[in-house]
C-alpha cells in the first residue's frame, strides 16, 4: 500500500469549533505577519500601504470624509489590533483549543488585510495584474499566493453549505 | 351666540426641502481585483445577511461592472455599513442617492 498523506484543509470547521491544521513553521510565519500589520498600522499614517486598510468613506465630500476620518480612523485601528491580537493567540503553537466563529472571523479579516498590504506592493491594480501576481516567482508573490490560498479555506470553512 | 372654531393650522411641507432631507444614502462596493470572490459574497452574507444567490449576484455586479449598491438606508445606518465593510477591507463608499426622475 502507497503512503499517501490524505489533504487536509489548513482551517477546518469540526465540532466544538474551528480548527487550524497549519504546522509550526507556517504559524510562526503568520504570526511574525500578524506583528508586522500592527507595526504598520500604529505607524505613520500616510503610508501608501495603509491606502486598501483605510478606504476613503465620501469620495465626493471633504468635509464629511474628513469628519469621517477624524471619528472612525481610531476605531478601525483598535478593530483591527485586537482582531490581530486574537489571531496571534489563536495562532500559538503550544495552543489545543479550537477557534470560535469571533476568533476565525478575526483570522479571516486579518489574513485579508495582509494580502491586501501585499497587493499593494506587488502593485495589483486590475485582474491582468493580479493574475500575473498569482503565477509569479518573487517570495512576495509566494506569500501571496499562500495566503490567497489560506483565506479562500477559510472562507469555505466559514460558509454554511 | 354661534361659536365659531379656531382654524386649523394646517402644515404645509416644503415638499422639495423633504426631499432633499429624506433622499436616502447609497453604499457602493468597488472592484478590487486583490479581493477573493468568494470572500466577497461571504462577507455580503454575513453583513446584510443576503442569500448565496444574492449575495453572489452582487459580487458579481462588483467584479463585473466595477461596483454594486449593497445598501440604500439613512445616513447614520450607512456610516456603519461602510465602517464594517471598511473592517474587512472592502473598498466601500456612501453617497447621497440622486433625486428621483
Amino acid at each position: 500500500m502507497a503512503l499517501r498523506r490524505r489533504f487536509v484543509p489548513p482551517v477546518r470547521a469540526v465540532r466544538g469549533g474551528w480548527e487550524i491544521t497549519l504546522d509550526e513553521e507556517e504559524r510562526n510565519l503568520l504570526i511574525r505577519l500578524m506583528g508586522e500589520l500592527g507595526a504598520l498600522m500604529t505607524g505613520p499614517e500616510d503610508n501608501e500601504l495603509l491606502l486598501r486598510l483605510f478606504p476613503v468613506a465620501y469620495p465626493d465630500d471633504d468635509e464629511k470624509e474628513a469628519e469621517y476620518q477624524r471619528l472612525m480612523r481610531e476605531e478601525l485601528v483598535t478593530s483591527r489590533l485586537s482582531a490581530i491580537e486574537s489571531v496571534t493567540d489563536a495562532l500559538d503553537p503550544e495552543r489545543t483549543e479550537l477557534m470560535n466563529e469571533g476568533e476565525t472571523i478575526a483570522f479571516l479579516q486579518s489574513i485579508n488585510a495582509i494580502r491586501l498590504v501585499l497587493g499593494t506592493m506587488l502593485d495589483i491594480t486590475d485582474d491582468e495584474t493580479a493574475d500575473d501576481a498569482d503565477v509569479g516567482t518573487t517570495p512576495e508573490h509566494q506569500l501571496y499566493d499562500f495566503l490567497s490560498w489560506l483565506l479562500e479555506w477559510t472562507v469555505r470553512s466559514l460558509s454554511p453549505d | 351666540m354661534p361659536t365659531t372654531l379656531e382654524p386649523t393650522e394646517v402644515m404645509d411641507p416644503d415638499l422639495d426641502e423633504a426631499a432633499v432631507i429624506d433622499r436616502p444614502w447609497i453604499v457602493l462596493v468597488w472592484n478590487d481585483p486583490v479581493n477573493l470572490m468568494s470572500y466577497v459574497t461571504y462577507v455580503f452574507q454575513k453583513l446584510f445577511g443576503f442569500s448565496k444567490e444574492k449575495a453572489t449576484e452582487l459580487m458579481l455586479d462588483v467584479h463585473h461592472k466595477g461596483r454594486a449598491v449593497v445598501a440604500s438606508c439613512g445616513r447614520e445606518e450607512a456610516e456603519m455599513h461602510v465602517f464594517r465593510l471598511h473592517e474587512h477591507s472592502l473598498w466601500a463608499t456612501m453617497e447621497q442617492d440622486g433625486p428621483a426622475s
